[in-house]
């Protein structure tokens, strides 16, 4: 039974990276534009956002550090607010009581300067404790990631900006991008630190959740030995969810993929629209890019293992619906799982077949699947096409 | 006398304009794949002006002399290493013809390699058909692996990016497999070494201390042969009337699906002819690590770069391997080769993008020229 | 007095087209106003200038007196133009709710909130009557239905002045009869409407006024209920017979092709209900129409682009219903297409090649698959000389870079060369100049003085008359109509074409 739960944990590994990176891609090519790229992204997003990771984890008490990490944050909040156009602060006035229109001019502003000074100290008190006693290891884990998927985002622009303004090919675009991060990975890591391997000091596995931890079977199936990433990627699908489904940016932007001629005779800015999808898609695959290098080994050696381009293929077999992208992550993970830990599994071990024929799983049940299914394939009709106003 | 004298020169001074014609002519044709490539090079630059920049310039010396640094071993492995990329660029420049974009010629080109080599290995064949039947046989195994995707293409409809990217990895895969199933060397964990007899031919009588082989000339001959098929043949007659306009060759009645296969077959074995020359060396062995060859990824640049045209393929093939081998000899500086795969993955998207860019180039000249013109008016105003 | 909407000496160019030349339009509020013209007379141009997808050379346009500037649609919607396009603008995958409300959705923290909007629309719905069910999806209903939610789109924001372009088109009669009273609805409202339209008789039913244009211009306003149909029709195509061509009387030789109970489907419903008709060698057979009633589909089918659902074709005696495209034109099929640019050539190659895009695998042209580049240069001589097509640099030219009359003249020469027995042409001087148009009608007559039948598709109403022998009419997929064109007249047809008339077809 341990054996059992080992693997599951061991798959959770592979399902996470696939889910968030596949959750990326989704947006995007629901927009309408493919984004092949996500392998590159995954790889400039891990350089520098292991590379945070290892600075964080040298330089704990500077001063410098912990503003860096704010000012992270603040740009974090802010992007996705304009990204996603949540109208996040509006909400955040509304939390804190303060319903403007009822408020005089003077009122108003001291209930602002208030919860401004309220802020502050917050923030003051937080830096402080870190000042004093350390950065906590799951908060360096978490700023890694966020900045790994800041640098994704930008990356993500490139492609997105000649794919969607230029008119350039998608495909070709794309492996441009898959060429040059890890080339430029090696070239700065080689050139500013003699080595291209960044390595991180700690594991960031956590053993076990406290009291979770200690319910029966479902303790062991989901409270221990996870990464924090898992619970990031289950957070982010049910988000995804919610975006894709019941916000008006997701309306939207399903509207683009599926048939931007309405959309555009509606008013809504098609290239606008896709430009952020596609920059999100860049943001999730950044953050992907860290968390598979975080739990799969100790350092960043300037791979991803194809866990880019697998993500592409959970994104097909889940037939771009966020609960089919669970599914096939799912089993995309098991099987990766499978590939690693078969010696485990006595069954198994007796067939005698080697690692590879595991790993040849996943890709040969996607083409299958592939040639079944594409010719009722449920892809948002307008992607890969690129957009031309001029063609009303 | 001098009658004749001018008539001469009047004919001399013809032929050259003519000449010059044509070359501006050649010129004008590939003036996108130069401004990509001017580009590239240029960042290329920066980066390394950025990072140190005592060395740029005479780092970016040696990588444009590229294998000439090295004098005869240089140019025998720049030659070496050509012919691989030449004939994967090829092949996708052959199926971008048709309309179709083959991201899985490193796949082909593996399966080509390995099929080769397990003959080289485990056959023992006389000296002068031995290599020849390991070529084919590489061949024939890439022209299978570019098929499958041909084939989902045609009948389901499957997209082909997606479908070559999966045979990629089974390759991958299956090379691991392979190796340590029939041909494994276990001191090093790699393939082992093949047979004398299965060598393609050297040509270190021409190039000492080098693995020149005949690859070179196989690779040209293949280009040559591809050209004509393109061009010459009713096979590349449909082939491109479908990679232009799918209606149109759809009302003239061709058959677009079988166009897909061919054209993907051919693909495939031009990559597969790839593995071999580059594997049908003794000496040369494949790893049990994973890996995906990054030849494929070359032939796209290599496709791109020279527009799509066997021909162009030949010479990008030959620029390509000459640069990276002049970032092999660029090591004495403080770069690191990566530069390269940089200044390439530039060149690809600047390629990407050079239709917007020369619309962008022309409506700035045009306002540049309308300034020029309202500023010369106005002086004459005054 | 007051207009409700005033577009004043409206210019729109298209390249060297006027596609409207100084139109001015005055609708009063509360108003029904149809805009009646032919294939290309600019009324679809005109609207879309008022509802901002295109922006006029020169003129303006005034809303309840006001000038205002129409930039894009979202202009247009805040001065409440709606417009109902021709081609619906629907998103197949999402409901109905949905699909009113893209673009104007309220939102509580970005999450989309329904309540509002639904009790609008249920008040909508209730209304004008407007039936459809809010949440089913756009692909389960039917178009009638998709129809209703495009108008609710209009209704939903607040639109008062509502543009329906071509709305019978895709309607069955049931589902025109209440198209109608919800028009009517709407006028009493107050709401005002722009109606353009071909179908005399529903502008008879259902509309106050009617502007009539005929190649961009405008021809004049009358009042439909003191108005015949017949002055409509006349005003709508006119009198100018341009030019007449020569044309031997002939008798026509035996029927080499036939087409029965021909079922095309299209737009989900069927695009060409039994079709039936044969033509005959020494014969021009003009099928004239409105575009869009069935044309396109029928000929797409009977050249095998588009597969036939039931019915039967025969040419030379041999059955080419489902024959796979190469092997028609092996039986004798010959075929200018409509969309020269996209199915007659490969823009990409060059003349030499495109002329010989259908055959060049066969022996004159190959040996052992090698293709015989100096006889197909020749042949390509040889067509150039014979049918007058210039181009730059002769053989070598890209086609993109000819003329579209040269263009044509090559595929026109490429089809009458090769061997063949039927000619079908569909549009074959569309966008040509005098000049070209002269020259093909010649070669068509020709074609036909030589006992090849031809099957002619034309939007031109004078090319029909001149050049047939006999004339169809389509009107909503089936042939309303036989005609000869020597005992007819331009109106009569028209009103065959507008569906005012419908008579019966000989043999």
């Amino acid at each position: 039974m341990d054996i059992l739960y080992l693997l599951i944990q061991n798959a959770y590994i592979s399902m996470t990276v696939l889910l968030v990176v596949a959750l990326g891609g989704l947006l995007a090519e629901r927009s309408g534009v493919t984004n092949i790229a996500l392998e590159g992204i995954m790889i400039l997003g891990a350089f520098l956002g292991v590379w945070a990771i290892h600075g964080l984890e040298i330089y704990p008490y500077s001063l410098m550090t912990i503003v860096v990490m704010i000012v992270v944050v603040l740009i974090w909040v802010i992007s996705l607010d304009v990204l996603v156009n949540f109208g996040l602060s509006k909400l955040g006035f509304k939390c804190v009581g303060l319903n403007r229109l009822h408020m005089k001019q003077r009122e108003n502003r001291l209930y602002i300067a208030l919860n401004i000074f309220i802020v502050l100290v917050f923030a003051s008190l937080i830096m402080l404790s870190f000042f004093l006693f350390g950065i906590p290891k799951q908060i360096i884990l978490i700023m890694g990631i966020m900045i790994g998927g800041a640098v994704g985002g930008v990356y993500a622009m490139v492609h997105a900006h000649a794919s969607i303004y230029m008119k350039a090919d998608q495909v070709i675009s794309a492996t441009a991008l898959n060429l040059f991060a890890p080339a430029f990975a090696i070239f700065t890591a080689r050139f500013i630190q003699r080595g291209q391997q960044i390595p991180f000091s700690s594991s960031f596995m956590i053993p076990k959740i406290p009291l979770l931890g200690d319910i029966p079977i479902i303790g062991e199936l989901f409270f221990t030995r996870v990464f924090i990433s898992f619970y990031i990627a289950l957070a982010l699908l049910v988000i995804i969810w919610i975006i894709v489904y019941k916000s008006k940016f997701g309306l939207r932007l399903r509207a683009c993929g599926e048939n931007p001629h309405a959309a555009d005779s509606l008013g809504i800015n098609i290239y606008k629209l896709r430009f952020k999808a596609v920059t999100l898609s860049g943001v999730f695959a950044g953050m992907g890019g860290v968390i598979f290098v975080i739990s799969t080994s100790t350092e960043f050696n300037v791979t991803v293992a194809g866990f880019g381009f697998l993500a592409i293929a959970v994104l097909i077999f889940g037939n771009w619906r966020p609960s089919g992208i669970l599914m096939a992550a799912i089993f995309f993970g098991f099987t990766k799982t499978l590939a690693a830990s078969y010696t485990a599994i006595p069954f198994l071990d007796n067939l005698g077949l080697q690692r590879e024929y595991y790993e040849l799983i996943p890709f040969i049940a996607t083409l299958i699947i592939l040639a079944f299914f594409s010719k009722n394939s449920q892809a948002p009709k307008a992607l890969g096409q690129i957009y031309d106003q001029g063609k009303r | 006398m001098n009658e004749h004298k001018k008539q001469a020169k009047d004919v001399i001074v013809k032929i050259l304009k003519k000449l010059g014609q044509a070359i501006l002519r050649a010129l004008v044709v590939i003036k996108p794949s130069l401004i990509a490539i001017g580009l590239g090079l240029f960042i290329g630059l920066i980066i390394m002006l950025i990072f140190d920049a005592g060395d740029a310039f005479p780092a970016l010396g040696t990588l444009l002399i590229g294998g000439f640094n090295g004098g005869l071993r240089g140019i025998g492995n720049t030659l070496y290493q050509a012919a691989p990329i030449i004939l994967t660029g090829l092949a996708v420049a052959f199926a971008f013809r048709t309309g179709l974009f083959n991201i899985g010629a490193s796949g082909q080109m593996m399966m080509g390699a390995y099929v080769a080599i397990h003959i080289g290995v485990r056959y023992t064949l006389p000296g002068t058909v031995h290599w020849i039947i390991a070529f084919l046989a590489g061949m024939l195994a890439g022209a299978i692996w570019g098929l499958i995707p041909g084939l989902l293409k045609a009948l389901s409809n499957v997209n082909e990016v997606v479908s070559s990217i999966m045979m990629n990895y089974i390759a991958g895969n299956l090379l691991i497999i392979f190796i340590m199933k029939y041909v494994f060397n276990p001191t090093y964990s790699r393939s082992l070494n093949i047979l004398r007899t299965a060598e393609l031919p050297l040509l270190t009588s021409v190039f000492p201390n080098s693995t020149a082989n005949i690859g070179i000339f196989i690779a040209i001959i293949v280009v040559i042969i591809a050209h004509i098929i393109l061009h010459k043949t009713t096979l590349g007659f449909g082939l491109r009337a479908s990679g232009f306009s799918m209606p149109g060759s759809k009302y003239a009645g061709m058959n677009t699906k079988a166009n897909i296969i061919t054209a993907m077959t051919l693909s495939g074995s031009f990559a597969g002819m790839a593995g071999a020359i580059a594997f049908l060396v003794v000496g040369k062995n494949i790893g049990t690590a994973f890996e995906i060859f990054p030849q494929g990824f070359d032939g796209i640049s290599v496709a791109l770069l020279g527009l799509g045209e066997p021909i162009g393929a030949l010479f990008a093939g030959l620029f390509l391997a000459n640069i990276r081998m002049g970032a092999f000899y660029m090591q004495r500086y403080s770069f690191v080769p990566q530069i390269i795969d940089m200044i390439i993955a530039v060149i690809i998207y600047v390629t990407a993008i050079s239709a917007a860019l020369q619309m962008i180039f022309k409506r700035y000249g045009q306002q540049f020229k309308a300034w020029r013109l309202s500023r010369h008016e106005k002086k004459e105003g005054k | 007095m007051t207009y409700k909407v005033e577009m004043r000496h409206i210019t729109k160019i298209f390249g060297t087209l006027y596609a409207n030349d100084d139109v001015t339009l005055q609708v009063k509020q509360g108003e029904i106003h149809a805009l009646l013209g032919e294939n290309g007379a600019g009324k679809s141009t005109l609207m879309s200038v008022l509802f901002g997808l295109y922006h006029q050379e020169q003129g303006d346009i005034l809303i309840d007196g006001s000038p205002v500037e129409i930039k894009n649609p979202n202009d247009a919607n805040r001065l409440g133009i709606g417009m109902v396009h021709q081609h619906f603008k629907l998103v197949e995958s999402f409901t109905v709710l949905d699909n009113i409300i893209l673009g104007a959705e309220d939102t509580q923290n970005g999450i989309i909130q329904y309540e509002q909007a639904t009790k609008k629309l249920q008040h909508l719905i209730q209304t004008y009557k407007l039936h459809v069910d809010l949440h089913a999806y756009i692909k389960d209903i039917t178009v009638g239905q998709q129809q209703r939610v495009e108008i609710l789109k209009m209704l939903y924001r607040d639109a008062d002045i509502l543009i329906f372009d071509e709305p019978t088109a895709v309607l069955t009669p049931q589902e025109i009869h209440e198209l109608m009273n919800i028009m009517r609805g709407f006028a009493k409202e107050g709401k005002t409407i722009m109606l353009i339209t071909h179908k005399l008789n529903e502008i008879k039913a259902v509309a106050d006024v009617c502007t009539v244009l005929r190649r961009g211009k405008k021809i004049g306003t009358v009042n439909v209920k003191d108005t015949s149909i017949e002055t409509l029709a006349e005003m709508m195509v006119g009198r100018e017979v341009s030019f007449t061509v020569e044309k031997p009387d002939m008798e026509h030789g035996e029927a080499i092709f036939e087409v029965e109970h021909l079922n095309v489907s299209g737009h989900g419903r069927h695009a060409v209900k039994d079709v039936s008709f044969k033509v005959h060698r020494g014969e021009i057979l003009g099928i004239a129409g409105i575009d869009g009633n069935g044309q396109t589909e029928l000929i797409h089918a009977l050249t095998g682009l588009k597969p036939i659902i039931s019915g039967k074709a025969t040419l030379m005696g041999s059955d080419i219903t489902h024959l796979p495209i190469r092997q028609k034109y092996q039986k004798g099929m010959s075929h200018i297409p409509e969309d020269r640019q996209k199915h007659g050539v490969v823009m990409d190659f060059d003349l030499q090649s495109n002329l010989i895009l259908q055959n060049y695998y066969q022996p004159q042209f190959q040996k052992h698959a090698f293709l015989k580049f100096d006889v197909i240069q020749d042949h390509a001589d040889e067509l150039i000389n014979r049918f007058d097509i210039r181009s730059e640099r002769g053989p070598k030219t890209i086609v993109r870079q000819m003329s579209g009359g040269n263009q044509q003249k090559a595929i026109l020469g490429r089809e009458i060369s090769r061997a063949h027995e039927l000619l079908i042409a569909v549009q074959p001087t569309r966008g040509l100049d005098v000049g070209a148009i002269e020259y093909i009608h010649a070669q068509l007559i020709s074609e036909r003085n030589q006992q090849k039948a031809v099957l002619l598709i034309s939007l031109e109403l004078e090319e029909i008359m001149n050049l047939s022998d006999r004339i169809l009419v389509m009107y909503e997929g089936e042939i309303v109509g036989e005609l000869d064109p020597k005992k007819t007249t331009v109106n009569e047809l028209g009103l065959y074409m507008s569906g005012a008339k419908r008579g019966g077809v000989h043999e």
